[in-house]
Order: structure tokens, then sequence, then C-alpha cells
């Protein structure tokens, strides 16, 4: 065996381009993995990756180490071509997030969608509060949405791109209420935060622990939180549904998929991994301390969720006034 | 936070042991980068910055830091002792410098430049720990309509002081306009400029841009003739390094001019080092008692364009870190390395991030400290770097750009687009192209569109507001000021006059 | 001599860039002007390149002009070859990457230079060539786990 996995070994370290092995039942990685995120180093999916990466290494889950690849570039769509290239590679995984998904519904650039790969696990959904400055009118998210009726067009949000969460959370509120304000797009979460606190924007959506360092310094007030259920920071603030407004929770979602093609074996393997991950006491530990939510599905769940989540989405962006083009 | 608790910190974190160790790699590299001609710290700093990924980012932020300011302590030992400018700030060392070491006087020149650049450094190191807090908490009320007259008022000081033809600095600066336009345009979503690439959706990396037009593109320009620059004999007896009484009496105004003007064109977008070294002399001979005697060898013609070129490291950090906006090539790069570092540039930084700032700040007293011991007793051994041969040099600089570029994307497409632009840079030097506006357009050009949307958008389409607010309105009418300098003719005498003493 | 050289220049840059000018216009035209919040992605680009197109035949008008009044000498073509050809070798370089991975392409490159461009001794060349290869691969792969295009034969 020891002999066979060295020949193996020096097979591979020889001709890179060597096709996947034979896969027989129990298959298990012999060499390490690579796990392609598409941000760099400190990036959002390079940091969760990481995290994921040592903490199924600390509980031991897989055989051989775990190595992470930036392919940076794209706007995520170069790391999903990569793994799309890897047709039938047993060795290689990947952390999508919610843009390899809004990416390839607005730029006809981006020719991979989740679709296109091995969809193996969702892992985690990301909440999110809307958030005013402390001295502002607003109490609730009544308020809000009431003042800009009255005046449409003129209170305004500052947030990230037009594809993005803040903005589908816009929407979906503009519509259900027939309430308007301005949307003013920032590239960077700093810029943001400083359009609010120095008063020159009145309302965005932030992260729930971002929120919380401003709380504290008494600078920022939360009006409704955008997640399935109460999080534990922010037990006293109601969410959009329990503040009246009944919108379809949008999720920021983070999981991992293999590239097309794969075994079934190996895709079970790597299903039964994170199914095991997922439930070790560490990963809930560090879901809490983050204060993500557990979002896990398997495989096949996360198909469906791939599906709807596109059509509503490319529903939103429509109505946003983004050409879509798949 | 207050000014002494603040000092307190960051005491304590440059103090710890791999901070003080990479601020000392930083200072020490920052001389040799100096020392060496064709060689500056923008390359360089561009060149390290994807390494520094695996660094805790104030470590990295002190050693990139001390690479910048250390090379302006290098660089005069270059124009003292082979009248070549070691990197562009150092041009108007040579002037008086050079002459002092014909005379058999490089010792004290050396020293001087060394103990002046030492006091002026330390000076602008507290204006920007003075000027910084409270200029960014005032940058909070700054909204989009500000941030795009600073923008436009950054972009023509950078035209103005750039080269000799404004129109080529102009064209410059308009490629770098359009470069930043390309990829997927955050308001709209819309692909633009990508000629179907997905590599190209998110824009070419700043990193690789600033490696080929600075680094790659110099080293071509270089490597046109196979006889490296000629290395004069380092004068001997540089024992008495240490300059005498009476010129330390001459240079006394000096570190005080160079200090204040120094640190004032740091802060100014767009004028740099070079600019800061040329007034400072030109101010230090308008009020000499031996004005005819500047350029034939006196001490405080080298004492204060060293002390301005250092002083203004230290203003040219307030932008940086209370704004987010760079006013130079090299701060242009640290604003790159901290946004990959995960840091949000803009006024809250150092509220949020004190260890950051005030660490960066107490590095730089610890900095200048070493940069003192390394370049008052140790400039015959650095002077030795002269004597390195290019043909080794150069091909070490070509591995570690295609390694630089490479560890940012693990990406062949970004290496290829490395040779396009090192191809670019060497073509702009031939044409007569500055390099700096080009650069910044990239930066503030990106910014501005920003900035120039999200006003309009605030305003529902009226132009007026970016004149009906009194900061942005004055800030764009000197703008408008400093673009027509070129038409009156006495001050665009002194204009060329500055720009001459750069080449 | 530099200053008269640069008519030429002006002349060919100038008449790019006013094409360059061009087709961001042209491509401009197809993106949004004004959008329904405010200016559209065609907005900045349609702007700057009118600029562009603007600048560059004013620099083409004045070349002209300087090119009737003063003669012209042409640029010294062997030292453009030169820096061109080291260009050249290096984008050999590069396209080598993925068949022959960073270390030999690298080596290759530098021999080249050390010998061809400013012939040294082949011997010292190749020295000089595998310390500075091997370097790399010592520093950046093994000692700061920086991952290099590695080729097929494995490094």
């Amino acid at each position: 065996m020891r002999i066979a996995t060295l020949i193996l070994a020096a097979g591979i370290a020889g001709v890179v381009a060597l096709p996947a092995p034979v896969v027989a039942q129990g298959w298990k990685p012999t060499r390490p993995v690579e796990v392609v995120v598409h941000t760099g180093p400190g990036g959002g999916s390079d940091t969760l990756a990481r995290a994921v990466a040592s903490m199924i290494e600390k509980e031991k889950l897989v055989p051989v180490r775990l190595q992470v690849v930036n392919k940076t570039g794209g706007n995520g769509s170069v790391a999903a071509a990569y793994l799309a290239e890897k047709k039938g590679d047993v060795n290689t995984i990947g952390f999508f997030t919610g843009v390899w998904l809004t990416n390839p519904l607005v730029a006809t650039e981006a020719k991979v969608t989740l679709r296109e790969l091995t969809t193996v696990a969702r892992l985690v959904l990301e909440p999110a509060v809307i958030a005013v400055k402390s001295d502002a009118p607003f109490k609730t998210m009544k308020d809000f949405i009431e003042a800009a009726k009255k005046a449409p067009g003129t209170l305004k949000q500052s947030g990230g791109s037009i594809t993005s969460r803040d903005n589908v959370v816009r929407q979906l509120l503009q519509k259900s209420t027939g309430a308007q304000w301005a949307y003013i797009s920032f590239p960077g979460g700093g810029e943001r935060i400083s359009a609010l606190l120095g008063g020159h924007v009145n309302m965005m959506v932030i992260e729930p622990q971002e929120a919380g360092e401003h709380i504290r310094a008494g600078s920022m007030r939360v009006l409704a939180q955008i997640a399935s259920k109460r999080l534990l920071s922010f037990p006293n603030v109601p969410l959009l549904k329990e503040a009246g407004y009944d919108v379809p929770v949008v999720p920021q979602v983070r999981g991992v998929v293999a590239p097309p093609g794969i075994p079934k074996e190996n895709l079970d393997y790597w299903e039964g991994v994170f199914q095991k991950f997922v439930q070790t006491a560490t990963w809930k530990k560090y879901l809490e301390d983050n204060q993500f939510e557990d979002g896990y599905q398997n495989g096949a769940d996360l198909l469906k969720f791939v599906d709807t989540f596109s059509a509503q989405m490319s529903e939103i962006l429509k109505d946003a006034g983004v050409k879509v083009v798949r | 936070m207050d000014i002494i608790t603040g000092l307190w910190n960051g005491f304590a974190v440059a103090l710890a042991p791999i901070n003080l160790w990479w601020c000392f790699v930083g200072v020490f590299l920052g001389t040799i980068v100096g020392i060496m001609p064709g060689l500056g710290p923008p390359a360089t700093i561009a060149m390290l910055l994807p390494l520094t990924f695996q660094m805790a980012p104030a470590s990295a932020m002190i050693m990139l830091s001390g690479i910048y300011y250390g090379a302006k302590y290098g660089g005069s030992t270059t124009s003292i002792l082979l009248n070549v400018p070691g990197e562009s700030a150092s041009v108007v060392t040579c002037l008086d410098g050079y002459q002092m070491a014909r005379k058999g006087r490089a010792g004290a020149a050396l020293g001087i430049a060394a103990i002046a650049s030492f006091i002026a450094g330390t000076v602008g190191v507290l204006g920007l720990m003075l000027v910084a807090p409270p200029l960014a908490k005032f940058a909070l009320s700054f909204s989009s309509p500000e941030y795009f007259a600073l923008m436009v008022l950054g972009l023509a000081m950078v035209v103005l002081l750039a080269g000799r033809s404004m129109i080529k600095a102009l064209l410059a600066m308009l490629v770098g306009l359009w470069i930043a336009t390309m990829g997927t345009d955050l308001f709209s979503s819309t692909s633009r400029f990508t000629f179907g690439n997905m590599e190209m959706l998110d824009g070419i990396d700043f990193v690789v841009v600033a490696i080929g037009i600075f680094a790659l593109g110099e080293v071509f320009c270089n490597m046109e003739t196979r006889e490296s620059a000629q290395v004069l004999p380092v004068p001997k007896g540089l024992r008495n390094l240490l300059p005498t009484m009476q010129d330390l009496k001459d240079c006394r105004f000096a570190f005080i001019n160079g200090s204040v003007v120094g640190f004032i064109t740091g802060v100014l977008p767009g004028a740099g080092s070079t600019i800061a070294s040329f007034i400072s002399y030109g101010i230090e001979k308008a009020v000499s008692k031996r004005r005819e005697l500047f350029g034939t060898g006196v001490i405080e013609g080298v004492a204060a364009p060293e002390g301005a070129n250092n002083s203004e490291t230290g203003g040219a950090l307030v932008p940086l870190l209370t704004l987010g906006i760079p006013g130079s090539g090299t701060t242009a790069i640290l604003l790159a390395a901290l946004v990959l570092w995960g840091f949000k540039p803009g006024p809250l930084l150092i509220q949020e991030h004190p260890d950051l700032f005030w660490g960066l700040v107490a590095s730089m007293y610890i900095g200048n400290v070493m940069l003192l011991v390394l370049n008052l007793p140790l400039v015959p051994v650095f002077a030795q770097l002269l004597r390195l041969p290019v043909h080794i040099l150069y091909p070490l600089i070509f591995g570690i750009s295609i390694v630089g570029v490479y560890t940012v994307s693990s990406s062949l497409f970004d290496l290829s687009m490395l040779m396009a632009f090192g191809l670019l840079g060497y073509l702009m030097r031939k044409l007569d192209y500055p390099a700096a506006p080009m650069v910044l357009g990239l930066v503030l050009g990106d910014a501005m569109e920003r900035a120039l949307r999200q006003s309009l958008m605030m305003s529902q389409g009226d132009l007026t507001i970016l004149v009906a607010r009194p900061i942005s309105a004055v800030m764009l009418v000197i703008a408008v000021l400093v673009l027509l300098v070129p038409v009156f003719g006495s001050l665009n005498r002194l204009r060329l006059q500055a720009i001459e003493s750069e080449d | 001599m530099e200053e008269k050289s640069q008519k030429t220049g002006d002349l060919w840059s100038g008449l790019a860039l006013a094409a360059l000018g061009v087709y961001i216009v042209v491509e401009a035209q197809h993106w949004d002007y004004l959008g329904p919040d405010g200016p559209g992605a065609g907005f900045f680009p349609l702007w700057y390149g009118i600029a562009m197109i603007v600048l560059s035949l004013a620099l083409v008008v004045s070349s002209v002009k300087r090119a009737r009044s003063t003669a012209d000498t042409a640029m010294d073509w062997r030292r453009v070859m030169r820096a061109l050809l080291v260009w050249a070798a290096l984008v050999v370089c590069v396209a080598m990457l993925k068949l022959l991975g960073f270390v030999l392409s690298y080596a290759l490159f530098t021999f080249m230079v050390v010998a061809v461009m400013y012939q040294r001794p082949l011997k010292s060349a190749a020295v000089i060539a595998v310390t500075s290869a091997a370097g790399f691969h010592l520093i950046f792969p093994t000692a700061l786990g920086v991952t290099l295009p590695v080729g097929v034969f494995g490094f």
C-alpha cells in the first residue's frame, strides 16, 4: 500500500497532467487537496477557506493537507473557470460566494455558473442589519420608509455595487412599500460607513459585527435585521418581517463546489466530510464568533437553491435596471 | 485618542522585536535602493508588496515605509559621490554635494546630508503625528463633491509639475484614466474595455501596472547600452564624516527651512519630494548672504534639499492616512498595499486602526535613528554597492518583478500584462511621456469618476453641487489656477526651472 | 540631440493616442451616458476620450510645426533594438513559464542576458544564471512558501 502510494505520488510529480487515478469504493484523497478561492490573501473567501481548512485538519476529517490557492480576478469568474477546466479532477475543491451566482448573470465574459460545476455543500449564510446614524430622526424601520415615501428620491443609502445584496434589499423594500430612495455605490466598506457617519447618506446595510463596533462607540443605530432569526448580539432588534416588511430574506451565501464530472464516489466523500464538519463544535463556535448563520445544505439541495436564487436575482436585477445577460 | 497615549501604544507596537526587525529591514533596503541609481522606492515597494501578504499588516507597513524614507537617505550618497542622483528626490543634492566632494569635503557633505535628513525626517514625523488625527476628523465632513475636487486638484498639480510638455503629461494622465475604467463598472455592472477577457472583469491589477512602468521600463532603458554608469573612485578620507561647528552653524536655517518646506510640500497632493527639495534649495539660496557661491559646494546647499526630501515623507503620509488619497507614485503603491491588507483607507482609518497609525509613527522615529547610524559611520560600506555589476543586478530585478506579480494572483495572464506595461513604460521614457501622471491617473481617476458620479447621484443630476459647497468650490478654483500657470510667462519660467533641475 | 529626435516620436505617438481616443469614444457610445440615478457608465469615458483626441491632435500639430523649423535626427535605433531585444527575451521567458517552470526559464533568460547582451564569458554567464535561479528557488518557494510557476519537470 505504502509503495503504491509512493509510486503514485512519484508519477503525479513527474507528469502533472496525469488524469485522476482510478477511484475505488471508500475513496480518500492521497495528495494535498487544492482549495480554490477567488479573493486574494485576507479576502472574505480566503479567510473562510483557510479557517475551514485548519478546522478540518484539526478534526482529522481529511487525511491530507488542504492547500488554499488564490485565483483572483474577474469577480470570481477566473476561479470558477479554473475549476471548470479541472474537469474530473478529484483533488480540487473551491469556495464560492454569492458573486459566483450573480456575476454570470450580468457579465457575458463570465461563462461558468455553479450549474457547470459540482455543488458539494452550502455552509454559511451571512446576516446583515440595517443601520442609520445615531442622531438620525428614524427610530424604527417604519419611520425611514414613511420618510422615503413623503419625499421620494431624497433619502440616500450607501452600499456596494449595484448587484450587491445592499441594493437587492433596497429593491425589494422599494417594490413592496412603494417608497423610493437613492442608492449610492462606494467600493470600500470604509467609504460606505464614512458616508453614513459623515451624514452624507441616511442609511446602509452593514455586517452585524461591524455595526456592533459603531453601536458601542455610540455612532450608529440599528433599525432591523436581515436574517432568518434574531441574532444573539441583537436580541431587541426586529427582523424585517417582524417590523412589518415581509420581503424575501436575501442570503449572502458561502459554500463548497468541486470541478464538473467527478465520479460519484468522490462527491459522496466530500459531501460526507462537510456533513460531519458542520456538526463539529469547532465549526459551531466559529459561526457564533463571526455571527454567521448555519446554512448547511447538501449538494443536491444546494443545486436547487442555486436555481431558485438565480431566477430570483435575475428578476430583482432587471427591476433595478441592470442588463441581465443570461 | 490623545497623542500621548497614542504614541505610548505606538511605541509598544514599534518596539516589539518583530517590528523592530522589519523596521530595520525596511530602512536597510531603503538605503540600498536609494544608493542604486535606477532603482527607486516605487519600483522596490511595488516588487516587494506581494511578499508582505504573510506579514502582520502593521509590520508590513512599517517595513514598506522604511524603504520609502530610507531611500531618501541613501540617495544623497550617490548624488555626492557620483553626481548622479541615486533616486529622483536627491537631484538637487548633486549641485553642491558633488562640488563639495570634488573639493575633498565628501565626508562633510555625506555627514550633513545624514544629519539634515535625520532632523527634518523627525520633524516630518512630528508633523504627521500632530496634523493627521485632527485632519482625519475634519475630513469626515468631506463628501463626494469634496473628494472630487481634491482629485481634480491633485491631478492638476501632477500635470503641472510632471514634465517639460504639459500636453504629454495630460495625455499620460488620460491613458491612466482609461486603464482605470477597465473592468466592471461599480454603478451599473457594465463591463468596460475588457476585450471579452474574463480576467479583466475586475480591471488590471495596480501592482502589475506599477511594476511594469516603474521597474521594467526603467531597466529596459538602462539596458540600452552595455556600459554601466561610470563608477568614480570613492574618495578616501571619509573618516572625518562629522561636519565642523562652522558647518552646523551655516546650516541652522537650512534645517528649519528643509523641515518646514518639505512637510508642507508633502501634504499638498501631487508635488512630491523632488519639488520639495527644489523649493527648499531655492529658498535657501534666496535668503543666503553668499548666494553667488551656491553650486560651488556650499554645505547648506546640501542640507536644505536633503532635509526637505525627508520631511516630505511625513507630509505625504498625511493625505494617504487621513483621506486615502495618494499624492505620489510611492504613496499610490502604499495605498494599494493598505487595501490589499484589508484596511479601508479614509477618515476612519486612524480611529479604527490606532495600532497601525501610531505604530507606524513610532517606527518612523525609530527608523530615522537607525538610518542616522546606518548612514553616518557605515556610508563607506554602502558606497561599495555602486560597484555591483549591472549584468547581475538587472536580471535580478526582472526576476523579482515576475515573482512579485505572480504572487498577487498566480496568473500567467497578469504576467503577460506585465510584459505589455514594461514595454509601455520603456516607450514612455523614450518618447518623453512622464510616468507619474499615468500612474496617478490610474489611481485617482478611478476614485474621481466615482466621486463625480456619487455627487451627481446625491444632487439628482444637479452639477451645481460641485461648486455650491465651499470647500470643494475653493479647491476647484485652485485647480483651475494651477492649470493656468503655464499661461503666465514668468510663473511658467519658474515651473520649467523646477522641472529642468529634475533631468 | 535628444530634443530633436522627439519630433517624429511626438508625431507617431500623437497619432496613436488619437486613434486610442477615437476607439474610446466609439466604445463609450455602447454604454449609457445617463443612468436612472445619475451619470452612466459611458459618461466619463466619453469625456476623457474626447479630451484625448483633442490633446493628441494638438501634439501632432505642434510636432509638424516644429518639424518645418528644425532638422530632425533619427533615434539611435541600435540602442532601441537592444532594449527591445531584452524585452523580447523576457517575453519568451514568461511564455515558457508554463512549460519549463520558473527556475529553468529564468536561468535561461539570465544566461542569455549575461552572455549575449553583456558579452561575458559563457562560463561566468552560466554560473550567474544557475546561482540566481537557485537563489530564487531557495528564497521564494522553499523559505517563504510562495508558489512559482512549475513546469513539466516538476520544479
